[in-house]
């Protein structure tokens, strides 16, 4: 599964991007670690709002205190908790 | 005519009120007798006495025995035709008043419907498009098939044929119309026949207000126009409703569940059944949306869906109108919200998005009415010539159609509901209802089309359902991308700045801070005033009532029991909760709540609830019913429980009564608010600890930030008016019930009994006095009567003579904790059923008294 897949060095946690900075998708972690709601399709959510692979992120903003963050994807702005954006790994656009 | 029933469903939803000003004169024939009525007065008698339905801000009823004079386009000769709905809808903007040359005037609303002559030709304009020297159609003398006179509409308006005329049969009572009295009933033979139409050219066109809350409406069978009193002719209403879905749909907070709506309109000679399937914004993801809306038009079958699309948002939207494609089911797409979409920069060629989807694209503004007409007309011509728009082929990349095609062979086969190649593309994604539903008819196809994603998994490195969501998502993008134009903003930065100041890491929460603290401040003062204002009024009736009931058992009865209630109800519900609703709504609508729920999001994990959770909670210092009520924003039925019951533990309004009334005014304002701090531990505490013991696995938040926007205001008051009856409905019988059953046991002296009964809690475990017993059993219908209650019973309002400091710490914990009081039970049951709600009673029943029994011992020992 996708979930034990090796990592790129060049890949990152979404939370790991400045506010600013943009990414592209390479992958999203899926399994069961604590807390994130992979029972009930958190990966789905995600896909369905267009965060697939290939698609570039952007953060606008985190929150304070490990809040949650301020995306901009697709033309659209979500947010999303850090839970799930540690899972979300993308490859930083290089300008 | 051809008549057919359409069903047409609608993802999202749309209105456009198409009516006249209420003072205009028709003349319609009721119950077998013609006569001349004010359009207000009809509607609004028929109104009492038929069923009403309500959608969104129209009412409507399906009439009976009404009939007007119609004008047959085709033949331009006057028809009696049936009137089937009658319209009322409020209105805001104004209206729209026409003289013509003959001195007629007419007052609708700006998009009316006129039949007007138009370059020598009859055609349907709306007011709008009307110029000064159009004509309009009118008639001044009415012929009848029987009976010999012809009636001149003149002569009988300005009240030149009387009564008495026998050349008429009139009845003898009347109406008045434009200071005139004239006789109310004409008892015609009903056929009209032809009567000679004129053309009366238009002289003025001017706006005015609207003299009433409300505009009007017929709905005309076959011709759709009718003839006023004064012999002119309109068209009659195109009513695309708000559907109750409305509020979710424009509401400015992502993610709210809805019920399916309905809606009948009738146009051009059909009747159509609309079904509002859940909108954009109405649920969080995409494969609900589309799970309710195939089951809907597999199993309902639609004539037609509507597709109402977003379009500042193109690419997301149209993800999900490419799975309404795969469907395979006959539909348009309305693009709505043109006019938002240009404000942040986006442009769309609506023209080529309809080249690209092969399905026609209307661009709408909804709210305003614009292109709804236009929508319907194309709604009915496609279905019409049903299978004539060829929408475009969804087509995968090379692996994918590879399985697709395989699987869709197999598919056809076998009996099954959805298209095959639908089901083939579900297939891949594994689906696990059409899996599950294919397994049980050929279960082999489900094994090929697992090893063809397997396959494909292997092939791209992600696993399938991945795959083809990318890819679909990159169709969506291309035809986006192709379609829109992307130019600089027109959207004041004003906006962008709000935003940026209000998420601010620093200034963010102060801001907050304050915003909140301001609402509760303003709301609370606005509150406690004129709830004693009200409770003064009530009040001041007691008298008169004991005079008429007296004292006696029954009085006491009926005043204590039913009509406390009632006041007791109202009290709470006008001056705290109707402000409380008013000003949340306020903060949702403007999108302001999003950005608390963005910045709460972290300290609410703590209690394994999301930001979103913050919002309940803020509703329960005003009142816990609404905020049980208000978990419904939460994502799953965990979380919903969770919510609620850490929202019982707020401080409500009543609450705090007892605590600034009791330990603030007697101790001190500081003891008061360490008990709320304590409040705020216990809290933390117990949803935590409820956090750890419900199963299930906590939800990470997800939402779309909506723009900030200026408040729409009829929103805010509907939304707030919904609440209001909920609560409404769910308290006021409790209340009144809880009332009168201690009222009862009062009056047969079963409260003291009660006492000793639960003196062993209150005295021995407690060290409160054993009349708190019966103090805190009031509590249970508003947590305050606890306070004024014991002041009866005591005999004194000053507490310190009867209760030591410790008593009273004590006799608050309790008090704030024992029980949700009988209102928010209810609530509970509602949303949850009886077992969950019974449980979180006895749990902080027990909690409570144990918790006040511990700060007991602790207290004396400090003390």
């Amino acid at each position: 599964m996708e979930g034990q897949r090796e990592l790129k060095e060049t890949e990152l946690p979404l939370t790991a991007l400045k506010d600013g900075e943009s990414g592209i998708i390479t992958s999203i972690k899926t399994g069961q670690g604590r807390g994130l709601g992979g029972s009930w399709g958190f990966k789905r959510r995600l896909m369905d709002m267009g965060l697939t692979p290939r698609t570039k992120v952007t953060v606008v903003k985190s929150a304070p205190f490990h809040g949650p963050l301020e995306i901009l994807v697709r033309g659209s702005r979500l947010v999303i908790g850090r839970g799930m954006a540690e899972k979300i790994f993308v490859e930083i656009e290089k300008e | 005519m051809t008549k057919r029933k359409l069903v047409i469903a609608l993802a999202g939803n749309a209105n456009v009120g198409k009516s006249l000003s209420g003072n205009v004169n028709v003349f319609v024939n009721r119950n077998g007798q013609w006569e001349v009525i004010q359009l207000k007065k009809l509607i609004n008698d028929m109104f009492s006495s038929l069923p009403v339905v309500r959608i969104g801000e129209t009412d409507c009823a399906t009439s009976q025995d009404l009939s007007v004079v119609s004008l047959d386009l085709k033949t331009l000769r006057t028809k009696k035709a049936k009137v089937t709905h009658i319209f009322r809808h409020r209105e805001q903007r104004k209206l729209v008043q026409l003289r013509t040359s003959s001195g007629r005037t007419l007052t609708a609303t700006q998009d009316h419907n006129f039949i007007a002559l138009k370059a020598g030709i009859p055609e349907v304009v709306d007011a709008e498009h009307l110029a000064v020297g159009d004509q309009l159609p009118i008639v001044e003398k009415l012929s009848f098939e029987q009976s010999e006179p012809v009636l001149d509409l003149g002569d009988y308006l300005s009240g030149k044929i009387r009564a008495k005329n026998r050349q008429y049969q009139f009845s003898n009572k009347f109406v008045t119309v434009h200071g005139k009295k004239i006789p109310r009933l004409i008892k015609f033979d009903d056929n009209i026949t032809f009567s000679n139409v004129i053309w009366d050219e238009i002289t003025e066109i001017a706006e005015v207000d609207a003299d009433d809350d409300y505009v009007y409406d017929l709905v005309v069978e076959d011709y759709e126009n009718f003839m006023l009193a004064n012999g002119l002719f309109v068209h009659n209403s195109v009513i695309f409703n708000y559907l109750t879905g409305l509020h979710q749909h424009i509401g400015n907070w992502p993610g709210k569940t809805v019920e399916r709506a309905e809606g009948t309109l009738h146009f051009k000679g059909h009747t159509i059944d609309i079904i509002d399937l859940p909108g954009i914004y109405s649920l969080s993801t995409y494969s609900l949306e589309e799970l309710i809306s195939r089951k809907y038009i597999a199993v309902e079958k639609p004539d037609m869906v509507i597709n109402v699309i977003d379009a500042s948002v193109l690419e997301r939207n149209l993800f999900f109108t490419l799975q309404l494609i795969e469907l395979g089911t006959p539909m348009i797409i309305a693009l709505n919200q043109i006019d938002i979409a240009k404000r942040k920069g986006v442009e769309i060629d609506p023209e080529k998005l309809e080249k690209l989807l092969g399905i026609p694209v209307i661009p709408t503004v909804a709210i305003k009415g614009v292109g709804i007409y236009k929508l319907l007309e194309k709604a009915i011509e496609v279905v019409e010539k049903r299978g004539k728009t060829k929408p475009v082929e969804v087509k995968y990349g090379d692996e994918v159609e590879d399985g697709v095609a395989k699987i869709a062979k197999m598919v056809e086969g076998i009996q099954f509901w959805y298209p095959p190649r639908y089901v083939a593309v579900k297939l891949l994604e594994g689906d696990e209802e059409i899996s599950r539903e294919v397994k049980r008819i050929a279960p082999q196809i489900v094994l090929v089309a697992e090893k063809f994603a397997t396959e494909i998994e292997k092939l791209h490195g992600h696993p399938c359902s991945t795959v083809i969501t990318s890819e679909r998502y990159e169709i969506a993008g291309g035809i986006a991308r192709e379609a829109q134009k992307l130019v600089p903003p027109i959207k004041p930065p004003i906006e962008e700045r709000l935003h940026t100041l209000t998420t601010n890491k620093i200034l963010g929460y102060p801001i907050m801070a304050v915003s909140l603290l301001l609402m509760f401040y303003s709301v609370f003062a606005f509150g406690n005033y004129t709830s004693e204002l009200l409770s003064n009024f009530f009040y001041g009736w007691q008298p008169l009532f004991e005079s008429l009931f007296g004292t006696g058992m029954l009085g006491k009865l009926v005043w204590g029991g039913v009509v406390e209630g009632i006041i007791a109800g109202v009290t709470i519900a006008l001056p705290y909760i109707a402000p409380f609703y008013l000003v949340l709504y306020f903060l949702e609508d403007s999108g302001y709540l999003s950005r608390i729920a963005f910045l709460m999001d972290n300290v609410m994990h703590k209690i394994g609830l999301h930001g979103k959770a913050f919002i309940p909670i803020m509703l329960g210092y005003g009142c816990n019913v609404p905020a049980c009520l208000g978990c419904r924003i939460m994502e799953t039925e965990r979380e919903r429980l969770l919510a609620a019951f850490v929202t019982t533990l707020v401080p409500c309004a009543a609450r705090t009564v007892i605590i600034l009334g009791l330990v603030g005014h007697f101790i001190g304002i500081q003891w008061a608010l360490m008990l709320y701090v304590f409040d705020l531990l216990i809290i933390f505490f117990l949803g935590r600890l409820a956090f750890k013991t419900l199963p299930g696995e906590p939800t990470a938040l997800i939402m779309e930030m909506p723009e900030y926007r200026a408040p729409h205001l009829s929103t805010i008051l509907k939304q707030t008016w919904f609440r209001l009856q909920e609560f409404i409905k769910i308290a006021f019988p409790l209340i009144i019930v809880g009332s009168l059953a201690i009222k009862l046991a009062e009056v047969l002296g079963l409260l003291e009994p009660i006492a000793i009964v639960l003196s062993p809690v209150t005295v021995a475990w407690l060290g409160l006095p054993a009349v708190t017993g019966i103090t805190l059993l009031f509590g249970v219908l508003r947590k305050e009567l606890t306070l004024i209650v014991l002041a009866t019973l005591l005999g004194t309002m000053n507490f310190p003579q009867v209760l030591t400091p410790v008593q009273m710490v004590v006799l608050t914990l309790v008090a704030m904790f024992y029980i949700p009081c009988i209102a928010t039970i209810a609530a509970l049951v509602r949303e949850f059923g009886w077992k969950k709600a019974l449980f979180i009673t006895v749990f902080e029943i027990a909690f409570a008294i144990s918790l006040g029994g511990v700060a007991l011992r602790l207290l004396t020992l400090i003390a």
